[in-house]
C-alpha cells in the first residue's frame, strides 16, 4: 500500500525516539565500563556521556590487576563467576535439550506422554520463588548447593518446557515421508530417530539449544538461592562487586555486566526467526 | 539402498507402520523417549510440592538442628495459615504486584502495538531497527537492572537529561523515594518487556491478509476502521496470548527489581517473589514460606484452570 509522505516522516520520527530509548540505558553502560574512577561517580554538573579517558582499566581490574587509582584489590575475581555460568548454563541446556528432544519426539511421532505439554507449561507458571524451599533444601541434602552441577540440573528442569514446546513444533512440522521410508527400508525405530531424524533437524536443534541457553545465561535468582561463594554466577558475582571504601564499584559492575550481556544479544539476533515461537510455547510461528 | 525401493507405494507404508510389530516398538520407543521429561518433571513437581505441603504446617527452619524429615516435632496446628492471613506485609506485597502488572503489562501492550503498527510495510531500515528494538528483552535481567540502577542515580543521565528540559539542575533521588522508586522499577520492566509485546504483536499483524486490507480501503475505510473492523479481530488469540505470557512472567517480577532497590525503600517495592526472598533469606522460618509459597500455588493454579476452560470454551463458540 503506497503510503503518505507525512507518514513516513511521522513511521521514521517514532521509530527515532523508540530507538533513542531502546539504546540510550546499553550505551550508558558500555559508555561507564571504559570510564576511569575519576568519571564514574558524578556530584552536580560534571555528568560526562562519553569518557574523556576511555580505559581498559575496569576490564583488568575485573581480572585481578591491581589498579593504582583503585584502592580496593577483588578477594575473587570475574574468571570463577563466568566459568561458572558457562558451565551451568551449557550443561543445564544440554540437560533440557536432551530430555526435551526426546520427549518430544515421542510425543509429536507416538503420542506418549500426552500429560507433558500441559504439565510442563503449569511448571512455567509457578514463580521459581514459590517452589525453591523443597529444592533447596533437596539440594542441600544431596550436597548439591554451591555447585555447578547442582545448578546445571535446576536449569534443566527450568528451561525443560522451552526445550520441548520449540522441538514439538520442529518435529510436527517435519515432512514424514523420509521417516517412513527409512522405516520400510527395514531401520528400527531407534534407528530412524539417531540416524535420519536428528541429523536433518541440526539447524532448528542448534536454535532451540542457543534459546535454552539465553535463559540458562540469564538467571539470577536461582543461582542467588543456591551458590554462596564457590560458584556464584556472574549476575551474583556482579551484584556483590561493591567495597566499604569506596562504595559502588560502577566501573567494574558496568563491564562485567557487559561482558554478561554480549552473548545473549548476539545469539538472539542469530536466532530472531525462532524467537516468536520460542516465547509463545509454539503457539505462534513467525 | 537402490531407487526401486525408495518409491514404495503408499499403502505399503501404511501397512508396515501400522503393523503390530511395529506398533509396539512405537509405543515401546515413545515410552522411553518421553521417560527422562517425565522423571525430571516429576522430580521438581510431585516430590517437592509434598515436602512443601509438609512443611507448612511447621515451625521447622534451616538452622534449627532437625532434619526437615522429623520437623513434624515442630507441628504448629496450622498456625502458619492463620499468620499468612493477618500478615499485611503479605498483602501489601501482592497488592504491589498486582499495582505493577496493572501499569506495566497494558503500557508494555500498548507501547508494543503501537510500533508493531509502525513497521508494518516495508521501509528502508526495517530490519536493523528490528533487530535494535528487540535488544532489551536479550539483556541479562539483573544487568537491565545494573543498567538502570545508574541512570537513575541522583546524578545519573535521567536528571541531566531532566535538567536540560527545565533548565535548572534536577536532583531528583529516585532510588530513595518510596513512590518514585516504584516507579522507575515499572519503567525499568517497561523499557525490557515491551520488545517482547513488539515482536509477538508483529508477528501476528503479518498474518492479517492484504487484500482485505485493499478492498477496505476501496469501500472507503480510514486507517482506524480498517484497526478495529479487520487487524483486532484477526489478532484476537495473539493478543490473548502475548497478555497471558506478560502477566505470568510480570508476577514473577524480581531480578531487575531487587538488583535496582532490593525491595527498598523499606518495603516500598516489595513485591511478592522479594518478599517470599527475605523471609526465606533473613527470617528463615522455612515452614511459614513454604505455607506463602502454596498459598500461592493454589491461587495460580485455580487461575490457570479458570482461564483454561474459558479459552477452551471461546474456542468451541468459534468451530
Amino acid at each position: 500500500m503506497k503510503r503518505s509522505i507525512p507518514f513516513e516522516f511521522f513511521r521514521y520520527a517514532a521509530i527515532a525516539v523508540a530507538l533513542a530509548i531502546t539504546l540510550i540505558p546499553i550505551l550508558w553502560m558500555i559508555s561507564m565500563a571504559f570510564k576511569p574512577i575519576g568519571e564514574w561517580s558524578v556530584v552536580g554538573a560534571n555528568l560526562t556521556w562519553w569518557p574523556k579517558h576511555p580505559t581498559l582499566s575496569n576490564f583488568r581490574f575485573l581480572f585481578g590487576h591491581s589498579d593504582s587509582s583503585l584502592i580496593v584489590a577483588l578477594d575473587r575475581t570475574a574468571v570463577r563467576p563466568i566459568v561458572s555460568s558457562l558451565l551451568s548454563s551449557i550443561f543445564g541446556t544440554a540437560i533440557a535439550m536432551s530430555a526435551g528432544t526426546a520427549a518430544a519426539y515421542g510425543l509429536s511421532r507416538f503420542g506418549s506422554g500426552q500429560n507433558l505439554p500441559l504439565a510442563l507449561i503449569q511448571l512455567r507458571l509457578f514463580p521459581p520463588m514459590a517452589v525453591m524451599i523443597p529444592v533447596m533444601i533437596m539440594w542441600a541434602f544431596l550436597n548439591f548447593t554451591d555447585t555447578w552441577w547442582g545448578l546445571a540440573l535446576i536449569y534443566g528442569i527450568v528451561t525443560l518446557p522451552f526445550a520441548f514446546w520449540l522441538m514439538k513444533t520442529f518435529f510436527d512440522d517435519m515432512p514424514r515421508e523420509i521417516e517412513e521410508a527409512a522405516l520400510v527400508e527395514g531401520c528400527s525405530r531407534w534407528r530412524v530417530f539417531t540416524r535420519v531424524t536428528l541429523p536433518m533437524m541440526r539447524a532448528p536443534l542448534a536454535s532451540a539449544a542457543l534459546f535454552v541457553f539465553i535463559l540458562n545465561w540469564s538467571d539470577y535468582l536461582i543461582a542467588l538461592l543456591l551458590t554462596t561463594r564457590q560458584w556464584v554466577t556472574i549476575p551474583v558475582y556482579m551484584a556483590s562487586l561493591s567495597s566499604s571504601m569506596t562504595g559502588q564499584l560502577y566501573g567494574a559492575k558496568a563491564a562485567l555486566g557487559l561482558i554478561a550481556a554480549v552473548p545473549p544479544v548476539i545469539m538472539g539476533i542469530a536466532i530472531q526467526r525462532y524467537l516468536v515461537r520460542g516465547l509463545t510455547f509454539g503457539a505462534l510461528k513467525q | 539402498m537402490s531407487a526401486a525401493s525408495v518409491s514404495v507405494p503408499e499403502d505399503s507404508v501404511a501397512a508396515v507402520a501400522a503393523a503390530p510389530r511395529g506398533r509396539d516398538e512405537g509405543a515401546r520407543l515413545g515410552f522411553r523417549l518421553t521417560l527422562p521429561a517425565q522423571v525430571l518433571v516429576l522430580f521438581i513437581a510431585a516430590f517437592p510440592l509434598l515436602m512443601q505441603l509438609y512443611i507448612s504446617v511447621t515451625d521447622w527452619g534451616p538452622l534449627g538442628g532437625t532434619g526437615w524429615w522429623s520437623a513434624w516435632r515442630l507441628w504448629n496446628n496450622f498456625a502458619n495459615y492463620t499468620d499468612l492471613a493477618a500478615d499485611m506485609r503479605f498483602w501489601h506485597a501482592l497488592g504491589r504486584t498486582g499495582l505493577v502488572m496493572l501499569i506495566c503489562v497494558p503500557a508494555e501492550f500498548l507501547l508494543g502495538l503501537a510500533l508493531a503498527t509502525l513497521f508494518t510495510g516495508d521501509f528502508p531500515g526495517k530490519r536493523l531497527f528490528y533487530s535494535i528494538l528487540l535488544m532489551p528483552m536479550m539483556v541479562v535481567p539483573a544487568v537491565a537492572g545494573y543498567m538502570f540502577f545508574m541512570l537513575f542515580q541522583s546524578g545519573g543521565p535521567v536528571n541531566d537529561i531532566l535538567s536540560k528540559f527545565v533548565g535548572h539542575p534536577v536532583t531528583i533521588a529516585w532510588l530513595s523515594d518510596p513512590n518514585l522508586a516504584l516507579i522507575a522499577v515499572m519503567i525499568a520492566d517497561i523499557w525490557q518487556w515491551t520488545p517482547l509485546m513488539f515482536l509477538i504483536l508483529l508477528a501476528g499483524m503479518v498474518g492479517v491478509p492484504e487484500d482485505q486490507m485493499k478492498a477496505a480501503t476501496l469501500l472507503g475505510a480510514n486507517a482506524w476502521q480498517r484497526f478495529t473492523t479487520i487487524v483486532l479481530p484477526k489478532m484476537k488469540a495473539i493478543i490473548i496470548i502475548a497478555l497471558a505470557i506478560r502477566v505470568i512472567e510480570n508476577f514473577k517480577i524480581f531480578d531487575t527489581l531487587y538488583i535496582m532497590t532490593g525491595g527498598g525503600p523499606g518495603v516500598a517495592t516489595e513485591t511478592i517473589s522479594v518478599y517470599i526472598y527475605k523471609v526465606t533469606t533473613q527470617d528463615l522460618i522455612w515452614g511459614y514460606v513454604a505455607a506463602i509459597a502454596l498459598a500461592i500455588l493454589i491461587v495460580l493454579s485455580i487461575v490457570a484452570v479458570f482461564a483454561m476452560k474459558r479459552m477452551v470454551a471461546s474456542r468451541e463458540v468459534r468451530a
